[in-house]
């Protein structure tokens, strides 16, 4: 037996007591939160003079919701869906280098779902599989392989945007802002730059096809509009010290826009604060807003990060708005968008996968009698098959 | 004349194998049909198609459970997603060099072998050589319903012989039945009585 369940017993009924404690603190700091996004609902400028006045003072590690044109507490029904719309999906995922193989490589496979809705057809799949070996993955960790396939996944979707038929719409799991991590040497530096001015190419070039593109992040748990109403009663001594002032904590966006929307509803549009809004300017600033894709009986909460090229145009906003939640509403009980599950499905490699590219590339090495070096002990011994027993007894 | 493919073997052994078609595939085969899996040295082997089964997965059943499930996702999931529809055949015989022997194959056809549906030259030729020798392949079978296997196999292959002429066929196909089953009467109702939808549409007399 792997686990003490004796043990984990107790620490369980411990876990339930703090969990019971902590709900009914945060429910009064939910019901406070959301006192605040009423209050300061409509007092737009004077939230965006407060996040100007920080940023001046250098204050790089604020991350939250700038407010744009929309009031705090505004609320979208369900748009008419437009009559025709190409729609895009991406998602990729990705074999790490292992080092207890006897074999050094890596892999990125990008997979995606095209769909066109208002036109009656079998939808089209698209798989890219990359094979990484040699120097591309000399010092690869898995921040950066994850970065090569959010770029991939992203260069991908410019590809097929440009054959595709417009309106365009166009989504990928998980935010817009692409995460570099943080370098600890002056190649990864190097290399997250160069992967940054990549992705900014990809979103212009999305951005002059017109397409409407956005990153769809199920089950939010960032607290960017929490932070923006900490920002909003937060004294002038609070914002002498603003990143340790929490008076919201615990309390996410997710709990505020629980109770705010209903079910088809999208909230306003916020721009991101953050310290990568210097590497996205112009067309390419990041908005995002949130969208209850669920029904009456189930709320469920999606954030939508989308471009300034999207956000500032109300017709692609309007029928994003409305591909997400009929899309969300094809999965039944499970709202989430179709096409970005179906990507997933395409893209996603599995362990069988990794095996039978492992096994090819050392049919090809032994085919060409190249020494490959060999497995790992601590590897040999983990695929062992269990004991079994020579009798039945 | 043109050869319509159902399907390619996922497995099989000398008694039945199986095969996988797409579902843009479904309309050719059906329960009951002769098909044919061509092997190497003229070497046929002849199946009748027992089950066609089509399977699930986590997604399929979320779909069902949906109001508003449209033509596309259908079709994406018809046609896209990695569901062979999967048709069972039980071996009833092989040709050699051009001679039909309804006897089990001398091996099971290999993986990703074409499956042939049988044209009507090819029915008459099975069906009418040598003395129904095949039918006992299909009445030693427990692990289907193999009267309704033998209804419709007899359903088809009788309006083959009627077309070319022969109407006799279905009365010696009952006669030789009745003989096999003599000492069994449960399952020999059981074939009469699926017999009996057969001589209704041809409008035959025992």
């Amino acid at each position: 037996m792997a686990l003490d369940f004796q043990q984990l017993r107790q620490q369980i009924k411990q876990l339930s007591a703090f969990a019971l404690t902590r709900e009914k603190q945060l429910q009064k700091t939910r019901e406070l939160a959301v006192e605040l996004l009423s209050a300061y609902s409509s007092d737009l400028e004077g939230l965006k003079t407060k996040i100007q006045r920080i940023t001046l003072q250098k204050n790089h590690l604020l991350r939250c919701a700038r407010p744009v044109n929309e009031e705090l507490s505004s609320r979208f029904a369900t748009p008419p869906l437009p009559d025709f719309a190409t729609i895009l999906a991406a998602d990729g995922s990705q074999i790490s280098p292992d080092r207890h193989l006897e074999i050094q490589y890596g892999l990125v496979n990008v997979g995606a779902f095209q769909t066109l809705f208002g036109k009656s057809c079998t939808p089209t799949l698209y798989t890219q599989s990359q094979l990484l070996f040699g120097e591309l993955i000399s010092g690869l960790n898995e921040g950066a392989l994850a970065l090569q396939r959010d770029l991939s996944e992203r260069r991908f979707l410019v590809e097929l945007a440009q054959k595709a038929q417009p309106p365009v719409i166009s989504f990928t799991d998980g935010p817009m802002e692409l995460w570099v991590g943080r370098e600890t040497t002056t190649t990864e530096s190097a290399q997250n730059q160069s992967a940054v001015q990549e992705y900014q190419t990809v979103l212009s070039n999305l951005c002059q096809l017109e397409v409407v593109t956005a990153g769809y992040i199920d089950k939010p748990s960032s607290n960017l509009v929490v932070r923006l109403l900490e920002i909003g009663m937060a004294s002038e001594q609070d914002m002498t010290n603003i990143v340790e002032y929490h008076p919201l904590h615990g309390v996410t966006d997710r709990d505020l826009f629980t109770f705010l929307l209903a079910p088809g509803e999208r909230s306003a549009i916020f721009a991101l604060q953050s310290n990568s809004t210097a590497l996205y300017q112009g067309e390419l600033a990041l908005h995002f807003f949130y969208v209850n894709v669920g029904v009456k009986e189930k709320t469920s909460i999606a954030r939508v990060e989308i471009p300034a090229w999207v956000a500032d145009h109300p017709e692609m906003i309007s029928n994003l708005h409305a591909v997400l939640i009929q899309q969300c509403r094809l999965l039944g009980s499970r709202h989430y968008p179709y096409a970005l599950h179906r990507a997933h499905e395409v893209a996603m490699v599995s362990y069988q996968d990794k095996e039978q590219v492992t096994q090819m590339i050392l049919n090809e090495f032994f085919q060409h009698q190249i020494k490959t070096d060999a497995l790992s002990e601590k590897q040999a011994l983990k695929i062992l098959s269990g004991r079994t027993r020579i009798n039945k007894f | 004349m043109t050869e319509i493919e159902v399907g390619r073997l996922l497995r099989a052994n000398v008694y039945e194998f199986v095969a996988g078609c797409r579902v843009s595939q479904i309309d050719t085969p059906s329960f009951g049909a002769l098909v044919r899996v061509p092997q190497a040295n003229d070497l046929h082997i002849y199946g009748l198609i027992y089950n066609i089964h089509i399977d699930d997965d986590g997604l399929v059943r979320q779909l069902v459970t949906t109001e508003l499930l449209d033509e596309n996702t259908i079709a994406d999931n018809r046609n896209n997603r990695n569901h062979p529809l999967e048709m069972s055949v039980l071996c009833v015989g092989y040709r050699q060099a051009l001679q039909v022997f309804h006897m089990l194959p001398p091996r099971p056809p290999l993986a990703l072998e074409k499956i042939i549906l049988c044209d009507e030259n090819e029915v008459c030729q099975f069906s009418s050589s040598g003395k129904f020798g095949y039918f006992r392949h299909i009445l030693r079978s427990n692990s289907f319903a193999y009267e309704e296997l033998l209804a419709a196999h007899l359903m088809q292959a009788s309006a083959v012989h009627q077309n070319r002429g022969n109407l006799g066929w279905i009365q010696q196909a009952a006669q030789e039945l009745i003989i096999l089953l003599r000492d069994d009467y449960p399952a020999l109702m059981n074939v009469l009585n699926s017999l009996k939808e057969i001589y209704n549409i041809h409008n035959l007399t025992v």
